[in-house]
């Protein structure tokens, strides 16, 4: 070990500005490739929290218009969902579904405070419409399988909302009216874009006088695992409904589908394809930094064949003068490769901490690199390293003990 | 016998062929300390490359102590270099970045003798050279009669069968030269074998048995 770091140690002496040149250009590489990595899993996480909040594995559903003549009927007729279809949908596709759930909303009714009114409507929900809205309670409860059995009159509002209804008191506990039927406020939610009232689904219901019309039906899917499980489901759906509401299976007009597993799967795939570019990006980077040690092993062999003949003359093996020239390319790669790792985590916790800086509208979240990149990263390294000593070391090979004795 | 060639033969090939031995027959006893003497082309360098395994030749048969020495592969050449023969050169082979205790070591490496085990034994030859001294001193620190002593030590290190020297004084003044030649003449009374090659004179007289080679023939 003492000997192969002398020996490296001579090699570098001997070419300083070489060294320090390919050198740079190792310790770019890996920085940008380190850089990128941890950029790109600041992508991921902000993803991932960006999902996180909602169900991934939910179709919703909703009515549409069908766009085929279809048994007699006509082209463009209004496809309505109802009561009924949750039941329908739930026994024909019990393989890849655990629950159906279903809103219903009324876009018309007033929500009013002893102080101020709303002019939301109201939504008739299921207690897992909060992980589909991706709602992040700031006050009290959401809606729960309670409030659905009892069809109790509780509400569930904005945090905004409720400070137009109550001002600055504590909006839990309050009243409101919603179609002259008094309301307990049971919880806030933080959301930039949604100002929804939530009421429980069987309240809503009953509110509806008589009507069956549901807005829209969000199936929670279970057991399917690929993008195209993910269609085949789908596809299942539209077709219980067709026969439902006599339309085509394939027209894909008469409902609208939001398959977020899709978009989930779809995004996953468009984040790997990205960690993916970047490892390219970053590996090519760094290829020209092993070019460039390559290069200087070749020079060094060169300036050494008459030190390697007097090795090989006084009893080196070949396989002993491959091994040297292979390890101190590894050796010359993993040192400026080392410090190209440490300063591209220094400025990727930079980065982060200018992400933090900047609050939650980032697309980033913690671009730090783990131990695990850390990891790789070496690997790579060390087999650069050795890819680019190969060379070199084959022609070092081709020198024979006679070099030993010509003169210099 | 130490060494024994039988009709040897050596070409180059090439557009003309070049036959450098031709039918070279020769013996060398244990405890010899002979010198090969020839004119520049006259074959000698070729002869000591076969001696000392550095090279093959296309006929005969040559014998290191009872080994026959023959179509061998580089993985075996390496090793019987190493146990057999102890090299010494005109322009000394050191390696520059290494100290003299170092260079003394070399060939135990390349022999898996461990570290400690190395430097005790260099430091026991570079003893013998009277060179104990200059252990740590690189060969740049040396002078021409120092860095010959070194590389006669490393020479010694593996207890060779013989010594193989290539114009060991070539490249020293006159002085230096009668010196080095005591070294050789010292080692050859405690009964080391020596070969040394030479076009000087000065240092064939002073071996015990010339050999001369005129146009690749022994005469």
């Amino acid at each position: 070990m003492f000997d192969l770091a002398s020996e490296i140690m001579a090699t570098l002496r001997n070419n300083k500005l070489r060294t320090a040149l390919t050198g740079f250009a190792v310790s770019w590489g890996i920085f940008l490739l380190i850089v990128l990595l941890s950029v790109s899993r600041g992508l991921v996480n902000g993803m991932e929290s960006m999902f996180g909040q909602r169900d991934t594995e939910t179709v919703s559903i909703r009515g549409g218009y069908a766009q085929k003549a279809y048994k007699g009927l006509k082209e463009n007729r209004r496809v309505q969902l109802r009561d009924g279809d949750i039941a329908v949908l739930e026994s024909q596709n019990a393989n890849v579904l655990s629950e159906v759930i279903a809103q219903i909303s009324n876009d018309t009714a007033k929500v009013t405070s002893s102080k101020d009114y709303l002019t939301d409507g109201y939504r008739g929900v299921y207690p897992s419409e909060v992980r589909n809205s991706g709602l992040d309670m700031t006050k009290g409860r959401f809606i729960n399988q309670n409030d659905i059995n009892q069809r109790r009159r509780v509400v569930v509002v904005n945090e905004e909302s409720a400070k137009t209804l109550f001002g600055d008191k504590d909006p839990v506990g309050q009243l409101v009216k919603i179609s002259d039927l008094s309301f307990t406020v049971v919880g806030t939610y933080k959301q930039e874009w949604r100002r929804d009232v939530y009421i429980p689904y069987s309240t809503a219901r009953a509110m509806s006088g008589g009507s069956d019309k549901v807005n829209n039906i969000t199936v929670k899917l279970s057991g399917v695992k690929t993008l195209e499980e993910s269609e085949n489901a789908e596809k299942g759906f539209r077709s219980t409904l067709g026969r439902q509401h006599t339309f085509a299976e394939d027209d894909n007009g008469s409902l609208w589908i939001w398959n977020r597993f899709s978009d989930y799967l779809t995004t996953s795939t468009a984040m790997g394809a990205i960690g993916m570019a970047v490892w390219i990006i970053g590996l090519l980077t760094m290829l020209s930094g092993i070019v460039g040690v390559s290069n200087i092993m070749f020079v060094s062999v060169r300036e050494r064949t008459h030190e390697i003949g007097v090795r090989r003359a006084i009893g080196a093996k070949p396989r002993s003068i491959l091994r040297q020239i292979i390890l101190e390319s590894v050796a010359i790669t993993t040192l400026f490769g080392y410090v190209g790792i440490v300063l591209g985590m220094l400025v990727s916790e930079g980065i982060g901490m200018l992400v933090a800086a900047g609050g939650e509208r980032s697309p980033l979240k913690d671009p730090t690199v783990d131990i695990a990149i850390a990891i790789q990263v070496t690997v790579v390294l060390i087999i650069a390293g050795a890819f680019a000593g190969l060379f070199p070391a084959m022609k070092s090979l081709k020198i024979k003990p006679v070099e030993a004795l010509r003169d210099e | 016998m130490i060494i024994s060639l039988k009709d040897i033969n050596k070409s180059y090939p090439g557009a003309v062929p070049l036959h450098v031995l031709k039918d070279v027959n020769l013996s060398i006893d244990k405890g010899e300390l002979v010198s090969i003497m020839g004119a520049s082309g006259s074959g000698k360098s070729t002869l000591l490359n076969i001696l000392g395994i550095l090279d093959n030749y296309d006929s005969g048969e040559y014998y290191l102590d009872g080994v026959l020495i023959k179509d061998l592969s580089e993985n075996k050449a390496a090793d019987l270099r190493n146990y057999m023969i102890g090299f010494v050169f005109q322009s000394f082979n050191l390696i520059n970045y290494k100290n003299a205790l170092e260079n003394v070591a070399l060939p135990l490496f390349y022999r898996g003798v461990s570290r400690r085990q190395r430097n005790k034994l260099a430091m026991e030859q570079l003893e013998r050279m009277g060179m104990a001294d200059r252990a740590t001193h690189l060969p740049s620190e040396l002078s021409g009669g120092q860095k010959q002593r070194v590389a006669i030590a490393r020479a010694l290190i593996t207890k060779p069968s013989i010594i193989l020297a290539d114009e060991p004084t070539g490249a020293l003044d006159s002085k230096t030269s009668k010196e080095v030649m005591q070294v050789f003449r010292d080692l050859n009374a405690d009964g080391m074998t020596i070969v040394i090659v030479t076009h000087d004179p000065g240092v064939g007289e002073q071996t015990n048995r010339i050999i001369r080679i005129v146009d690749g023939r022994i005469v």
